[in-house]
Formats: structure tokens, sequence, C-alpha cells
């Protein structure tokens, strides 16, 4: 008996099933720890447990440093798109709804996503690694021994950056994306600014808007507490370092296409 | 009585690291733990200040602080030397308001004259040597005036030189606070310099308590064995 044991605990099937079992358990784990961060978070707010010098600094780290990067993806996102479409809608006789396409598809989506995508990439990977340094450093201990609260001192100003400052990205990245559309249109269809601008309010409604803000404000906290997250809980020296800012960035991605699908059914469907 | 430890058990996956530990420290005297690597020293530390929970067993210490000093500082780097040694009077709830900016100034200007320091306020840790990061963890740890201080490898990493300074300022640090320490280490010259006793962990137990003088007398095997630094002995590294 025990040497069937050992023969099963050699299978491929036995190490497919743990390693099944593992990913589970690591995926509860994280998502368990970041829903007691959000929590722990939303009670230091409650509690107005806010440091405003923390706020600004974090603030300007969110949506100031991050805003070159984040117009430049959106921009080319925008200029790319738009040479795709905008000539073959002029061929076909809808040039005059090239604006309103590219206005729905960047104000919808596309200022949004790829303004998330490149706050992860930029400020959500530098906000795991920092913790996670200070995680293997044990200065999160020394946090702790001096009796700070540390989802106070760490987390409040980060997530509450991410919060506050995503949808102002958003706004001047999508109004930079609909730019870059309507300028790209002009050169490869040679489209008028007017028929691109008129067109422009054809689709768009203010629930569009509010939605695209809503959308903002809930992908900046999210990216911020999740970043925030899984630096916190690294372990294991420069390689833990790694793991989690990679990790980090994993989750936030998932985390806003899922949140995006949702939004998308929620309002759209 | 500062700090009680009775029984206490703690496991990490299937291995007991501390396997019913009792001890009790003083308030003016210090403790030193020493033991092999993955014997279970710094783990007492966290179980003490609370960074980790023991699965049974009793902790109780007196009323007021404890500070800890972290093997390699963990100096906020981000962080000048004068806001690291404020960090508690400014981010801790009770201190928050407590002090003016210029009461703070004031105090840590004295904390950092306490460890020999002067005019590195402004400096930030990553521009100052080990020795002289661990003596601004020690005005870090004292800010709060602490009625317990636990040392993790104070000098370890550091020049014997170096390691004189620190072992002179963990005794001068009680005398000024009379608080109780306690200093997990390796190395023989800080148990004799700073120790008023000794307990030695092997496998999660303690295997000699006594005092500094008792440990060198050699007639238990298993300081014995660490005082020479032999590879025969009743202990064994584990592969």
């Amino acid at each position: 008996m025990s040497n069937l044991q050992k023969y099963y605990k050699q299978s491929a099937t036995y190490k497919i099933f743990t390693g099944i079992i593992g990913a589970c358990n690591d995926f509860l784990d994280t998502l368990g720890k970041i829903t007691q961060n959000g929590i722990d978070f939303f009670k230091c707010i409650l509690k107005r447990q806010i440091n405003s010098t923390d706020l600004v600094e974090q603030c300007n780290r969110f949506g100031i440093t991050s805003l070159p990067i984040t117009l430049s993806i959106v921009g080319m996102t925008s200029i790319i798109v738009a040479s795709q479409v905008a000539l073959e809608m002029v061929k076909q006789g809808g040039g005059n709804f090239v604006g309103m396409l590219m206005t729905i598809l960047i104000v919808r989506e596309v200022g949004v996503i790829m303004s998330g995508f490149a706050l992860i990439s930029m400020i959500g990977s530098s906000m795991a690694s920092e913790l996670a340094t200070m995680r293997v450093t044990e200065q999160i201990d020394a946090i702790k021994v001096l009796q700070v609260n540390p989802i106070r001192y760490l987390f409040v100003p980060r997530v509450l950056s991410g919060f506050i400052m995503m949808p102002f990205v958003t706004i001047i990245a999508s109004t930079v994306g609909v730019l870059a559309g309507a300028v790209t249109a002009k050169f490869s269809a040679d489209l008028s600014f007017r028929a691109f601008f008129d067109s422009m309010w054809l689709g768009i409604y203010m629930k569009d808007l509010w939605v695209s803000l809503l959308k903002a404000f809930v992908f900046g906290g999210v990216i911020a507490l999740i970043s925030c997250s899984c630096g916190y809980y690294a372990s294991g020296g420069a390689k833990g370092v790694g793991l989690a800012t990679t990790k980090a960035v994993v989750w936030s991605f998932v985390a806003i296409v899922i949140l995006d699908m949702i939004f998308a059914l929620a309002f759209f469907f | 009585m500062s700090i009680e430890v009775k029984n206490l058990i703690k496991t990490f996956a299937d291995k007991t690291v501390i396997n019913d530990v009792s001890f009790k420290v003083q308030d003016g005297e210090t403790l030193a733990i020493v033991g092999f690597s993955g014997s279970g020293k710094s783990t007492i530390l966290k179980l003490i200040c609370g960074l980790i929970k023991q699965d049974s067993g009793e902790i109780i210490t007196s009323d007021g602080d404890i500070a800890m000093v972290f093997q390699y500082s963990a100096l906020f780097d981000s962080l000048n030397i004068a806001d690291n040694i404020s960090f508690a009077l400014h981010e801790r709830r009770d201190l928050r308001n407590k002090y003016t900016e210029q009461e703070i100034s004031k105090i840590v200007t004295e904390k950092l004259a306490l460890v020999g320091l002067k005019g590195i306020e402004k400096q930030f840790p990553s521009e100052l040597s080990g020795g002289m990061q661990k003596r601004v963890s020690f005005a870090r740890a004292i800010v709060t005036e602490p009625n317990t201080i636990l040392y993790d490898e104070p000098t370890s990493g550091l020049d014997p030189i170096s390691s004189t300074l620190i072992e002179d300022y963990i005794v001068r640090l009680k005398e000024e606070t009379q608080a109780a320490s306690i200093v997990v280490t390796h190395q023989m010259s800080t148990i004799t310099r700073t120790a008023d006793r000794v307990i030695m962990l092997y496998d999660g137990k303690i295997v000699f308590e006594g005092t500094p003088q008792d440990m060198l007398k050699q007639d238990n095997e298993y300081t014995k064995q660490f005082v020479t630094a032999s590879l025969e002995g009743p202990m064994r590294m584990m592969a």
C-alpha cells in the first residue's frame, strides 16, 4: 500500500492535481488579503486617518509623473485605430461617422483601459516593489513595532491617490486620444476636422462620460490596492520583490479587464 | 518584572521552532539569547514585540513601549535621519499631537547625541556607514522611551571596533533608560560586555541558563561547544 502511495505521488496526475490545488489556494489567499486590506483601508478613511502631505506626494506620483507615458500610450493607440479605420470608412461613404466611432471607442474603452494599463506598468509596479522592498528589509516590521498602523501609513495615501487621480488622468488621456484620432483621420483619409468633430457628439451621451469616470475611479483604487497588497506580503529577498511586482502587475491587469467586462455588461449590455 | 515568557511554543509548517521556552527579564537587566542560526532566537524577539503570534504560551510585559533594534537597522530609506528618529512621534496616534515641531527637533538632537551622532539630521540612511545606521536605529528605538528594548544581532556585519562601540551603547542605553533588554547574538564579546544573564537555545529549547561567567566555565556541553566553536558536541548544524 505504501509503495502504491509512493508511485501515485510521483505520477503526473498527482503533480498536476496538487499544482492546481496549490494555485487555487494561492489565488484565494491573495484575494482574501487584498479584500482584508481594502476593508482596513476604508476603515481608516471613515476614521479620517489621512496624512495630507503623503496624499499630495502620492497624487503627484500617480497623476502627474505618470502623465507623459499615459498620454503617449493612449495617443498612439488612437493613432493606430484611426489609421486603420478612417480611410476605409471614408471609402465606404461613412466618413461623417469617423469622429463618432473614435469618440465612442476612446471615451468608453480606450482612454480608461489604456490609462489603466499604463498606470499598472508604471505606478502599480513601482508601488509593489517599494512595499516589497520595505517588507524584505524589515521596514514594515519596524513600522509595526513603532505602533504605527501600516495600512494608514502605507496604503491610505497610495490607494486614495489612485481613486482621486485616475479620473483626471483618464479625462486628459481621452482628450488627447480624440485629438490624435482627428489629426490621424485628417492626414490618413483627408477627413476634415469639421467632419470629425461634427460627428463626435452623435454617439456620446452623458451616461458614457460618467460611466467612464466611474470606471477610472474604480480602476485607480483597485490598481493601487492590488499593487500595495502584493508588495506588502512579499517575502524572500530580491527574488521575493521580483515575484511580488510581477504578481501585482498580473493581478492588476486581470482585475481591470474583469471589472471592465462587468461595467460593460452592467451599463451597455 | 518587565518581561515574562511562559511555556512559549511556535511552529512554522511542521517544524517547532520554539518549544516550551520560559524566562523572565527584570527592569534594568540585559538577557542575551544565544544559539546557532535557525535556533529560534529572532523568532522569540518577534513573538515578544507582537510581529508574530505564538501557538501557545504567554508573554507578559509591563505597561509601556517595546522597542526593537533590527539586525540590518531597518531604517526608512525614503526618510532622512531626523524623520526616521521622529517617525513614531509624527505618525503614532497617541503621540501625533503631543509635541510641537521644535520639541520634536530637540528630542531628535538629544537622541542622536546619546548615540554619539551629531549634525546628520538631514542625511539619508544610504549616506551612512553600517555602524552609524545601527546607532541611528538605537536612537529611533528609544525615542518613545520604551521600558523594553530588543536587539536582534546588533553587531552582525560590523568590524570589531564598531561592534565594541555598539556594545558600549547597549550598556549605556540600559543605564540611561533602565529598560529591560534582550540581546540576540552569536558573538561572545557582545555577551560578555552587555549581558547580565544568558540563555542558550538549541532545537527550540533552552539548554543553558546562567551568567556570562557561567557560560565561559564550559561545564555545560552545549555552551562548551558554542564557546569553543567546535564541530564536536551535542549540537548539530542543519545540513
